[in-house]
């Protein structure tokens, strides 16, 4: 008898290998995509993968495995799923694992562990991965008794998705996954509603409706709580200007009226002194992260706060709030404006002040040159995508551009390391992402620097045929170290030349995955039809100015007011 | 100042290590620690000292409350008292 046909033979109320009850709980959860990398100490799961409903991807590295189940998980509202075995297949996680955690993505990871009577002797392979984890988890289990397996299973998914989401980590001793149990866990976690405080939004009310500068600060947490409609309703129906984070953008669609963009370092100028200008924040799931509040206390410095969210240890981590307002975000967010919106607010003056500086600010595109500007390439490639476009960007100048020029139609469309920065996101992010969105124009917009970290993923779009789009923006160089080096260093720059590239369209074409060079301007337009109609995987390399800079820029350590900006790209055109 | 935390723990991998990692991380030292046995869980009496000023016993407090597996008792509950912003 094959394996495939044992597992269907094997009634589930039989006693079964630890292995097999995590496959079944795994596909009774749900579960459609586990990405991985097998290895000796988790050789029992994939002998009892075989012939489950599971789809497996066999990336090439396990870091690959993280962030491509971290793109599933922020592009679905899922639960993404990876898994590896002990050792360095496990600590090869860890990246993934802290992106997740830092971004609050939902993720379950799986690892094998040598068996429980060799842990703590230094056996082969053996990493205390529970451990080594343990700053970068919601939360994590070493699970010991194969019976516990489907109950350890469940409440892992429950709590990586539930509250504030995040990573989880279970650990399964080899012994476990051979031990046999018998599946008789019949639990399943209810939906937990936190009560709403009224109490809180009525303050939240008075303080708006006495607000003369009030401003939406868009945070993360709003996507992720399946709140994005009922921002927008709010913004809509009290006409209050809105900023937004780096997680956040889409929330509001970049060409709404009274979007002012990303706040921050690398924020616009309307979105930064409509910040430091407000008598009111309302802060919805967002953590005042330093890169959005550069010198943090010279952040909105007028401003009192209205924060909601869901984690109570958000409130007041950072900065104050005159009004917490803990819980679910949708709920709230619905209810505020239930009460906001019966009269008008006496903010047309805020209202015109904000979008004449958003239109004094914007961006432009008819930078001088022959070369290929990247800004214009990627505000032109995510209009060309439309609302279906998904953009998975790695880490560096590239990333700042896609948040500041490419237009979001909803936040799921915008997938970044946002917390961590990690080089390497970019590619298995976009196979992630690809993979949950099949009908999506996916792109990858990855740098030389970012892009060689995790290469190899490129075999795996190869392998599944996964329709990949990739823009490769190539200045040759850490571009974004470059910039620093150049404004903060004295021009020292250290280690930040690439120009021994390997050929990219050679090697992705090694790989088996069309690719394409521009290096004109005037090759943009058919280059991104091009790569948009492509029917597989394919890669464009785009060669750009190497000393192109991202601009406006906040210098590290200073206040959002203190922007370094280039005039020749902003303003009316 | 030094702040006593008091909070249950359950005896599942990694627990007190979580309790104690997540501590130190929030920038806090642990000047004194006492555990004890309470059937299936075990108490854990923490003295705790912020390593500077911007260091608030409420916002360690709000963290610990997390935990999985961890329970406050014997601290007083959290005010939403903040320690930095034009606000406070």
């Amino acid at each position: 008898m094959t394996a495939a046909a044992a597992f269907k033979e094997t009634p589930a109320a039989a006693p079964q290998s630890g292995a097999r009850l995590l496959v079944r709980t795994l596909e009774r959860l749900g579960v459609e995509v586990v990405f991985g990398y097998p290895g000796g100490a988790i050789m029992p799961v994939y002998d009892a993968l075989t012939g489950s409903g599971l789809k497996h991807i066999l990336v090439r590295h396990e870091q690959g495995a993280a962030f491509a189940a971290d793109a599933w998980a922020r592009s679905t509202g899922k639960v993404g799923v990876c898994m590896a075995t002990s050792g360095p297949g496990a600590t090869n996680l860890i990246t993934g694992i802290a992106n997740a955690m830092m971004d609050s993505v939902p993720m379950v990871c799986i690892t094998g562990n040598v068996a429980t009577h060799l842990m703590g002797t230094d056996a082969f392979q053996e990493i205390d991965i529970l451990g080594v984890t343990l700053p970068i988890v919601k939360h994590s289990w070493v699970v010991r008794d194969p019976a516990d397996i489907p109950a350890v299973i469940e409440e892992a998914f429950h709590v990586a998705h539930s509250g504030r989401p995040g990573p989880v980590l279970v650990d399964l001793p080899k012994d476990v996954q051979v031990g046999m149990a018998t599946d008789d866990y019949g639990f399943h976690y209810p939906n937990e509603a936190e009560p709403l405080d009224h109490a809180a939004i009525a303050e939240a009310e008075q303080l708006i409706r006495a607000a003369e500068r009030p401003l939406i600060y868009v945070g993360g947490g709003v996507k992720i709580a399946g709140a994005t409609q009922a921002l927008r309703d709010f913004a809509e129906r009290t006409g209050i200007p809105a900023v937004s984070t780096l997680n956040a953008l889409g929330s509001i669609p970049t060409d709404a009226p009274g979007f002012l963009g990303m706040l921050g370092m690398h924020g616009t100028r309307a979105a930064n002194e409509a910040v430091q200008d407000a008598d009111l924040l309302i802060v919805f799931g967002a953590r005042f992260d330093d890169r959005a509040t550069g010198k943090l206390n010279a952040f909105a410095p007028q401003a009192r706060v209205i924060h909601f969210d869901i984690d109570p240890a958000e409130i007041g981590k950072l900065r104050a709030a005159h009004v917490p307002v803990v819980g679910d975000l949708k709920a709230g967010i619905e209810a505020l404006t239930t009460r906001v919106a019966k009269a008008p607010l006496a903010i047309d003056p805020w209202i015109i002040r904000s979008a004449s500086a958003a239109r004094r600010h914007a961006f432009r595109y008819d930078a001088p040159g022959e070369g290929v500007y990247a800004p214009a390439l990627l505000n032109e490639l995510s209009r060309a995508a439309g609302d279906r476009f998904i953009a998975a960007c790695d880490v560096g100048q590239h990333q700042m551009w896609v948040a500041q020029h490419c237009a979001f139609s909803r936040p799921e469309a915008h997938l970044t390391s946002g917390g961590l920065g990690a080089m390497g996101y970019g590619l298995p992010a976009g196979l992630g992402a690809k993979m949950a969105n099949p009908d999506a124009h996916v792109v990858t917009v990855s740098g030389d620097g970012s892009f060689m970290m995790n290469i190899q993923e490129l075999a795996t779009l190869r392998r599944y045929g996964v329709a990949l789009k990739i823009v490769l923006l190539d200045n040759s160089s850490l571009g974004l170290v470059r910039q620093w080096q150049e404004l903060f260093f004295e021009e020292n720059y250290s280690e930040v030349d690439l120009s021994d590239n390997p050929d990219f369209v050679a090697v992705a074409q090694a790989f088996g995955v069309e690719a394409f060079r521009i290096s004109r301007r005037e090759e943009v337009s058919a280059g991104i039809q091009r790569l948009l109609n492509a029917p597989g995987p394919c890669l464009a390399h785009v060669l750009i100015d190497p000393k192109e800079n991202v601009w406006p820029l906040v210098p590290p350590g200073k206040s959002n007011a203190e922007m370094m900006h280039d005039t020749r790209f902003e303003g009316d055109i | 100042m030094t702040d006593t935390i008091h909070i249950t723990i359950d005896r599942a991998d990694g627990s007190l290590q979580r309790l104690i990692g997540l501590v130190e991380r929030r920038g806090f030292h642990i000047d004194g620690m006492s555990l004890s046995d309470e059937g299936a869980m075990r108490r854990v009496s923490m003295q705790v000292r912020g390593r500077d000023a911007g260091r608030c016993a409420d916002n360690l407090g709000r963290q610990i409350d997390k935990l999985h597996g961890a329970t406050r008792v014997g601290f007083a509950a959290a005010t939403y008292g903040f320690q930095t912003g034009a606000a406070a």
